[in-house]
């Protein structure tokens, strides 16, 4: 796939509403291979490919642009301005591709008519007709057609059926015929409309006019000519003219709907919804469904946490084993230790946290897909309005627990941006995957009393635990004094739709996982490798090289690296640190799992050992130089993960929340709060358990 | 046909048309966007757990609102 299309590609948007199989037959269409980019100025993902293999057939190739699932193409939020925009621009596709959910029409329609009005060539993909077929809704492709006066090809995207004819109904529209807009005539009552459009016409086109006309009734400015006339109606005429157009818009889709057979009663009840309101009369039921719904996040979390783990070894021994080749190969020197110790374990740091991304992102995409998230989101929007926040900032907040760089990036669908910038500081309060090697390292080290209080394993659990629930209440406590101090705004509307339960389409949801890894590899990749390789150099110059193994503490001392965190060593007493934490804070900078590859470094030096069991006796044995008592104790080792619960040790996390908030005013107050909260809560938890005796 | 109400008020398995929509900035274009036009039919299905929101049914589909947002649309029961 070229940058460049050469002029004979035909260009086609995918637009429709969420949950309408929009994803599934892109994919389809696409043998599931496609590039992820964002619109320009906004981070919503944007999806492109090309349709591929023997269902391209002959003829120019056709590049699909997949755009977000909205209900409207109205500008209320960021995803419904960037389809509008997408659709409007001056290089507008050659076609678009609307996909509708057959077993759900009397909604879906509506978006239908309003990319009617834009004039664009259009084809309808009719998914989904299984399921309407199933609920006893009539599907008449034919009939629809002829009502909206372009092609309709009934698919079902899960098995590919229809998605042949699909290709060939695009091959066969014809770029070069103009296509009026379809516009909805007001009614004859509607009089306030008339007038508005009437005003509005000379300077703009109709569905121009009509979006204006609803994004002045949304509070939004209109530039131009068309904004000077709407300023000048007053406010009772453009609240009637935007209310009669939406009417008119769905009388026109009861019209349609009458002459595909839908009844009256089909359009009021939700056939198409029976099953699914079985299942919620367990899944939403008022006991049941909150024990199903703390079952399923527990579930979620112990699998992450215990299946990850095996992989995570194996890749940590590949690269062990990678570096001892590279060192036998290459023989002592620095180009050796550059080599294994910089670039082959900066890399290692960046793979061994794959396994625990990829299952977060399989069990959100199986429960997204299925429909339980949005379930989830009603369970929880209470709690979550209590805050001032909408129920589906849920989701962001719960893949903050995974990797904060997707979560913040998830919280596009947030509206209104003060409730999105509230939840992006939230985020990096969520304990997320990076921490966790902190905490197993801290706790595996240190939390191995002879005396346990239940039994080892159960004991480093509960501490375990307790460092995710002191981030969650954190985040959640954080968030409650944003909103209503700094980002003081209403809670935000909740519009939820409960689509129906459907079963997951597996490769899909794999398709997803893998992209977010991808994402997740070439993002922090970089930043990863080069702290690595930068901190192998501040640890290891200026000093005398004295062979390999010897004397690695008073060179490690004598470094940049060593000099920088001794200068900070009275800063980090308090706290229970010694300068080898501080060196490894330090190097946490990039991101909070360097700490545990720099310690290595710290001690790796002294040891000229890699291994993480080492590592951990390491930190066990390592003694006070004035005291003889051991440096590391359990109350130290809690206090430095409780600095970690809140510090913003994370580049990435600061580079993505720049990107979001478009300046560094957000990640500066994000990093010097956090990190100064940090040190106060570790300054507390260890002076206040030396208090109490506990350490 | 009895007098008119919100749809917030009513009790679940109920059933009533919308009258007229309002609200403050995009809530009232919205609501009428996702369905909730004068003469439509709505049912409320349910309350969620701990009270809020509202599972609502309108043209074929459910959605869910809160109970402040569903006070802006006004209905009559059926």
């Amino acid at each position: 796939m070229s940058e460049t299309s050469a002029p004979s590609t035909l260009r086609v948007a995918v637009a429709g509403n969420p949950n309408v199989g929009k994803t599934s037959l892109f994919n389809v269409l696409t043998g599931s291979r496609h590039r992820v980019g964002n619109y320009s100025g906004v981070t919503v993902q944007r999806l492109e490919g090309e349709v591929v293999g023997k269902l391209a057939g002959e003829g120019p190739p056709i590049r699909l642009v997949d755009l977000p699932g909205i209900y409207s193409l109205s500008p209320t939020s960021e995803d419904e301005v960037v389809a509008f925009d997408v659709l409007t621009a001056k290089d507008a596709p050659d076609a678009v591709l609307l996909v509708l959910d057959a077993s759900n029409l009397a909604r879906n329609l509506y978006l239908a008519l309003q990319v009617l009005e834009l004039g664009l060539p259009l084809v309808v993909a009719l998914n989904m007709v299984d399921m309407a077929r199933e609920a006893g809704l009539p599907v008449q492709p034919q009939r629809l057609a002829k009502e909206l006066g372009v092609p309709v090809v009934p698919t079902v995207a899960r098995t590919g059926e229809g998605v042949q004819a699909l290709v060939d109904a695009l091959r066969a529209l014809d770029r070069a015929e103009s296509h009026a807009p379809v516009l909805v005539p007001p009614g004859p009552d509607d009089t306030a409309l008339q007038r508005a459009l009437e005003g509005l016409h000379p300077s703009l086109l109709p569905a121009e006019a009509r979006t204006a006309l609803l994004a002045r009734r949304a509070g939004k400015g209109v530039p131009g000519a068309a904004g000077t006339f709407l300023a000048s109606l007053p406010e009772s005429d453009v609240r009637a003219a935007a209310q009669q157009l939406v009417c008119a818009r769905y009388r026109r889709v009861d019209e349609i709907l009458e002459v595909l057979g839908h009844r009256e009663r089909v359009r009021d009840d939700a056939p198409a919804m029976a099953p699914s309101q079985r299942i919620d009369a367990v899944l939403t039921h008022r006991v049941a469904g909150l024990a199903i719904f703390i079952a399923v996040m527990a579930f979620i979390f112990v699998s992450i946490f215990s299946w990850a783990d095996p992989i995570m070894g194996l890749i940590e021994d590949a690269f062990g084993w990678l570096s001892g080749l590279v060192s036998d190969a290459l023989g002592p020197g620095l180009l050796t230790e550059l080599v294994t110790e910089g670039v082959i374990a900066g890399v290692g740091n960046v793979v061994v946290f794959v396994p625990q991304i990829a299952l977060l992102f399989l069990f959100l995409g199986l429960l997204e897909d299925s429909g339980y998230l949005a379930r989830a989101a009603f369970l929880l929007d209470r709690l979550m309005a209590r805050m001032g926040l909408h129920g589906r900032a849920f989701i962001p907040l719960l893949s903050g627990y995974a990797c904060a760089i997707p979560a913040i990036l998830g919280t596009r669908t947030i509206s209104t941006t003060r409730d999105r910038l509230v939840t992006i500081l939230m985020i990096p309060f969520m304990s997320c995957s990076a921490r966790l090697p902190i905490y197993t390292l801290v706790i595996g080290a240190l939390f191995v009393s002879t005396e346990p209080v239940i039994s080892r394993g159960v004991d480093q659990g509960l501490v375990l635990l307790s460092m995710y629930l002191l981030s969650t209440v954190s985040a959640l406590a954080m968030g409650f004094l944003y909103k209503r101090t700094i980002l003081v705004s209403p809670t935000p509307p909740l519009v939820l739709e409960l689509p129906p339960y459907r079963l997951p389409r597996v490769r899909d949801t794999l398709l997803m996982v893998y992209d977010r890894v991808k994402d997740f590899l070439r993002g922090a990749a970089t930043v990863i490798m080069a702290c690595t390789v930068v901190l192998w150099a501040l640890l290891s110059f200026p000093a005398e090289r004295t062979g390999a193994g010897q004397g690695g503490a008073t060179m490690v001392a004598q470094s940049y690296g060593g000099r920088m965190a001794r200068t900070l060593e009275p800063a980090l007493q308090p706290i229970g640190q010694d300068w080898r934490v501080g060196v490894g804070i330090i190097g946490s900078f990039a991101a909070r799992e360097v700490l545990v590859s720099t310690l290595g470094l710290v001690y790796g030096m002294e040891t000229d050992e890699d291994d993480p069991v080492q590592l951990r006796q390491a930190l066990r044995e390592q003694k006070d130089p004035d005291t003889g008592r051991p440096q590391h104790t359990p109350l130290s080792g809690f206090a430095l993960m409780v600095f970690f619960v809140y510090a913003c040790m994370c580049m990435s996390t600061l580079a993505v929340v720049r990107r979001e908030t478009g300046g560094w005013k957000w990640p500066a107050f994000m990093f010097v709060s956090m990190t100064g909260l940090a040190y106060v809560m570790a300054l507390l938890v260890f002076q206040g358990g030396r208090a109490l005796g506990l350490g | 046909m009895s007098a008119p109400t919100s749809l917030d008020r009513l009790e679940p398995g109920r059933k009533a048309d919308v009258v007229g929509v309002d609200g403050p900035g995009d809530m009232a274009v919205r609501l009428l966007e996702m369905g909730f036009v004068p003469g439509t039919r709505v049912e409320l299905v349910k309350v969620a757990p701990l009270g809020d929101p509202l599972e609502l049914r309108v043209r074929g589909y459910h959605l869910s609102l809160r109970r402040a947002e569903a006070a802006y649309v006004q209905v009559t029961l059926q």
